[in-house]
Formats: structure tokens, C-alpha cells, sequence
């Protein structure tokens, strides 16, 4: 592959780091936190090709002599870029619910748990939820009502679950945690992968070893969200 | 390798058209034109569920690599470009068997994942480092750096014998690899272009050589990082969830589920911490084994080790690594978590 074709890559490939970070959908692929890397990567990326595009004008028509050892190796680049540009995949969903058989085996926290926030019905992340519905002995989630923002999956024998992916890194090592729904007709009907904010009630004592720590919501409300801005919770 | 040649064009295609050549750049324009008009049949194809998991877990592999792996370019365009072969053979100790720890302990100042050392350990070869210690550095960067020790730490807040574990059985990986390749390995299993020497060219500045050494590390190795991540992608879609639930309380199959789960998964070394973590149902061990094995071998690494070193290295090195990396990791695991629990 010529310089100057390396150059118009490396362009593209750091034009497309910049875009998932200014409009946020590297969220869908990493955590937070990366953003600064991210960002500097994709400037690092387009400064090379762009001294090095600099560098071949000033010194005339010398430059497409030029080839590198580089091989056919870097046409690859060409994948993310099309990836990113072109399809721009969506968040992890239900598909990686279904497909894991880890969930998101809850540590029981050395201390205990902090009390829910005040309110009618406080708004827990899934992992919290969990967490608590598995290890928490004073029942701290028990009779009360709390609001949970996950998508839909169906699993096997018309169970509908609400699901949500925790990453510790990126999109890569997710897992899945879930709450199964039920109280509720036509939970059944809703489409899979679709946010929904579920209000409703833990069942207390279903987060046990045969359910494999996945407890229970008994829903008295629902409704339809976007999809979140962080799909994930870390 | 940063110095311009004048070497007949390796890969560009169609370079035997007699009457006009057509260049690379007029390839990437029709691909990208072609690409733009099936974008309707791109996007459909994702709504196959399992194809729209492998993407994103391509592009977030592709997408969490991609800073590590400019910081090792960014680190091995230092090295070419200011720090001088002689000064390198100054630091090191005269003997290969001596060098290989030193350059083992200094993997700890590199605060990256796999992606960044390859670049930087082959820059080191050509700066005239043995191979014995570089290939140390290599095996040592990712595995044994602050970073790592401390998401491992915080991963295991249970197990703080983990971290000790983790370090000894990585460490002693690098250096039995090193010592291995210092007694065993011939320098003719290592592409030539990858222990050519870079000469700087006259009339070229430090500043040249640095931006042009990182551009060409960064487009190379970059290719073979989109290697690993569709491999990593494909496999996580593929390998059967089955695997981990069968696991429950077997140490022997679980070292060996584990660590051939940590090739395949490819998952970035300040991460993989977390995974194993949650991963309660299997025993410590094997989780040990986990850990030690995912930032020495696996698919990514070995695809960038094909491209920086060749691929009559990369099929010699990593299973003996991926042999060695067990063994250390079993053997941490004994003296340091007492015994196979």
C-alpha cells in the first residue's frame, strides 16, 4: 500500500475515533472514562497522517516512490472505519442476555447497605437492585417500590425478563444482569430489546440459587424510554 | 524501517498493469464508493441478531485498543528516534541471561495493555536490545504494570492474595520465556524486516524519525489489531455459554477451559480482572490462569505478533508461551492462594 493511501486511512480511521467521541456513541462501546484516550488517540492518529501527507507536498513528487514494508495489512483498517461510518453498531442488548450464561454474580458488599433513597419509588440501577434483592439481609428493597430502566428479553417458557449489560472495560466483557417481570398482562407482547422504565415491587426471597440469583419485579407500572445516552452501567 | 525506500511495491495490487498502475488510493476510493452504495445491505444484514453483537464487540475490541496502541507507537517513535543503541546496551547488562529480568521489572513502567508493547519491544530488537530480553519486556508490559495490579486488586476485594499471584505467575512467565528463547531461540525465526535496523537517514531530523517510525508502527500494527478484534468478535458470539456453567468445582478442566477461554476472548489485561471476578461458580486457579494467560497469549496479541515478527515467530512463540503461562500461573497458584482451590 502507497504512503499516500496510508495517509488517507489514518485520516479516516482517526476522523471516525473523533465522531463516536464528539457525538457520543463511544458509549456504546467503551466506558466513560475512555473519552480522553479516545479523544487524544483520534488526534494523534490524524496529526501522523496529517505531518506526513505535509511532508510528502513540500518535498515534491518524490513521495510516490515511496512504499512500505507494511504489507497488505493495513487495507484491514479499512474495516473499523466502514464499521464506524457506515453501520455505526448499536449498543449490546438482548442477544448477549441470552447468549451468556454468566450473570453478574453479586459480591456481598463488606459492609452493609446503604438505605434506599427517600421518595415513593426511587430509580436503582439493575446491578444495585440486584445486589441487594440477592445479599441484603435487612430487606432493604422489600416493600418497597423502586423504578428500573433495562430492555426487554424473552427467554425460554414465555419468561420476560428485563435486562441490562455492566462492563468493566468495554463492550467486549459484558455482563448481563436481569430481573424477571411479572405481574403484569402482555409482558409477554412487548418487543425484545425495547427500554422500558418498569416501576414495580421485588418478590421477596426469589433471588435464590435456583433462580440463579435472579429475583423477581412484580410490575405495577411501565413505560417505553429512549434508548439511554449510557446504555451501560459499570 | 522508517527510512524511505526504494523497494519494488510489495502489496499494491493490479502493479503489473502494463499500460497505467492503478495506485492504492484509486483501490481505497472505489472500496469506499462501493461500500457507500451498499449501506442499505450492510445495515440489514445486522438485523441478525448475533451478526449485531459481533460488531459491536469488534469495534468496542477496535475502539479500546486504539489508545494503547498509539501510546506504543508514540513510546517505540521515542525510542527510534532519541534513544541510541549504544545508550540501550549501556543500561542492560552485558549477558542475555542477566537482561532478561532487568527487562522483565522494566515492563512494569509501561502502563498499557498487549496492544502497546508490541510495537515497543520490536523497536527495542532493532535498537539492538537481545531478543531474549525484548520478547521478556513484551510478555512482562502488560501483565505486570500498576495499572493492571490495582483493577486486579479491586476485582478481587475478597482475595487480596490475587494480586501477589497474578504478579508472580506473569512475571515468571516472562522471564522463563526469555531465558528460553536466550538458550533455545534463533534469530533466523524472526522476520528479517523486523530486526532490520532502523537507520536514520542523513539530513533527517530526531522529529522525522519519531512522527515517521510512529506513522508506519501505528498503520502496521494497526491492521493486525483489526485481526484480532474479529477474531475476539467471532469467537465471542461462537463459543458456547455451556462452557462456564459445567465448571463448578472441577480445578483440572476448569485450567484448561480457562485458559483456552483466555485466548479466545482476547480481553483487554486491565479489564480481564473483572471478568474473572465475576465469574464466581469456577475455582481460584483456574481464574489465576485466566489472568495470567489472556496478556501473554491470545488471539489479538498473536495476530500483532505475526505482523511485527513474522509468522514463523508467532506460531513457535505462543504456544510454548501459552504452555509456559499455565504452568507459572498453576505453580503461583499453589504457593501463593495454597494450593489447587
Amino acid at each position: 500500500m502507497k504512503r499516500e493511501t496510508q495517509n488517507v486511512l489514518l485520516l479516516l480511521l482517526g476522523g471516525a475515533l473523533c465522531k463516536i467521541a464528539w457525538n457520543g456513541s463511544y458509549l456504546r462501546y467503551v466506558k466513560p472514562s475512555v473519552l480522553p484516550f479516545l479523544v487524544a488517540a483520534g488526534a494523534v492518529i490524524l496529526a501522523l497522517g496529517l505531518i506526513s501527507i505535509g511532508r510528502d507536498v513540500l518535498a515534491g513528487r518524490s513521495a510516490p516512490d515511496q512504499h512500505d514494508h507494511a504489507g497488505r495489512s493495513p487495507w484491514l483498517l479499512v474495516l473499523p472505519v466502514l464499521a464506524i461510518f457506515l453501520v455505526a453498531p448499536p449498543a449490546l442488548g438482548a442477544d448477549t442476555v441470552s447468549r451468556s450464561a454468566r450473570t453478574l454474580a453479586p459480591r456481598q458488599p463488606a459492609i452493609g447497605f446503604p438505605a434506599l433513597p427517600a421518595g415513593p419509588a426511587p430509580a436503582l440501577p439493575m446491578s444495585d437492585f440486584v445486589t441487594r434483592a440477592v445479599w441484603d439481609d435487612a430487606g432493604s428493597v422489600n416493600g418497597r417500590q423502586v423504578r428500573l430502566i433495562g430492555f426487554i428479553v424473552h427467554g425460554s417458557q414465555d419468561i420476560t425478563y428485563l435486562g441490562r449489560l455492566v462492563i468493566s472495560c468495554c463492550a467486549a466483557d459484558a455482563t448481563p444482569v436481569k430481573v424477571r417481570l411479572e405481574g403484569r398482562r402482555g409482558l409477554e407482547y412487548l418487543p425484545q430489546d425495547s427500554w422500558y422504565e418498569m416501576r414495580g415491587q421485588v418478590v421477596p426471597g426469589s433471588a435464590r440459587p435456583d433462580t440463579r440469583f435472579t429475583p423477581t419485579l412484580t410490575v405495577s407500572d411501565l413505560h417505553p424510554i429512549p434508548i439511554p445516552r449510557e446504555p451501560y452501567e459499570y | 524501517m522508517a527510512a524511505p525506500t526504494t523497494e519494488p511495491p510489495a502489496g499494491s495490487p493490479a502493479s503489473s498493469a502494463p499500460w497505467r498502475r492503478i495506485t492504492s488510493l484509486e483501490v481505497l476510493c472505489a472500496v469506499l464508493v462501493l461500500a457507500l452504495l451498499a449501506q442499505a445491505a450492510l445495515i440489514q444484514v445486522l438485523d441478525i441478531p448475533a451478526v449485531r453483537t459481533g460488531a459491536t464487540v469488534f469495534v468496542a475490541v477496535c475502539v479500546q485498543a486504539m489508545p494503547f496502541l498509539v501510546l506504543g507507537v508514540l513510546v517505540s517513535g521515542l525510542i527510534a528516534a532519541f534513544v541510541s543503541p549504544l545508550a540501550l546496551r549501556r543500561v542492560l547488562p552485558a549477558t542475555t541471561a542477566a537482561a532478561v529480568p532487568v527487562a522483565g521489572f522494566a515492563g512494569m513502567a509501561l502502563p498499557g495493555c498487549e496492544c502497546a508493547s508490541v510495537p515497543v519491544s520490536r523497536r527495542l530488537m532493532q535498537q539492538g536490545v537481545p531478543p531474549a530480553a525484548a520478547l521478556a519486556f513484551l510478555l512482562a508490559a502488560p501483565a505486570v504494570n500498576p495499572v493492571v495490579l490495582v483493577a486486579t486488586a479491586v476485582a478481587f476485594p475478597d482475595e487480596p492474595r490475587m494480586v501477589a499471584a497474578r504478579f508472580l505467575g506473569s512475571m515468571a512467565t516472562a522471564l522463563v520465556m526469555g531465558w528460553l528463547w536466550a538458550r533455545f531461540g534463533r534469530p533466523e525465526w524472526i522476520a528479517q524486516r523486523a530486526l532490520r535496523q532502523a537507520e536514520r537517514p542523513p539530513g533527517h531530523s530526531a522529529w522525522v524519525v519519531f512522527t515517521d517510525t510512529a506513522r508506519h508502527d501505528l498503520v502496521s500494527s494497526g491492521g493486525f489489531l483489526v485481526v484480532g478484534g474479529l477474531t475476539a468478535a467471532a469467537l465471542n458470539v461462537l463459543v458456547p455459554a455451556s462452557w462456564m456453567a459445567s465448571l463448578a468445582g472441577q480445578v483440572l478442566l476448569g485450567i484448561f477451559v480457562m485458559a483456552l477461554l483466555a485466548v479466545v476472548l482476547a480481553l483487554c489485561s486491565e479489564a480481564d480482572a473483572f471478568v474473572a471476578a465475576s465469574l464466581s461458580a469456577v475455582p481460584l486457579v483456574p481464574r489465576l490462569v485466566f489472568l495470567v494467560v489472556g496478556p501473554a497469549v491470545d488471539i489479538k496479541l498473536i495476530a500483532l505478533q505475526a505482523g511485527a515478527f513474522g509468522r514463523g515467530f508467532a506460531s513457535r512463540f505462543a504456544p510454548v508461551t501459552f504452555v509456559v503461562a499455565v504452568g507459572c500461573a498453576v505453580l503461583a497458584g499453589v504457593l501463593v492462594l495454597g494450593g489447587l482451590r
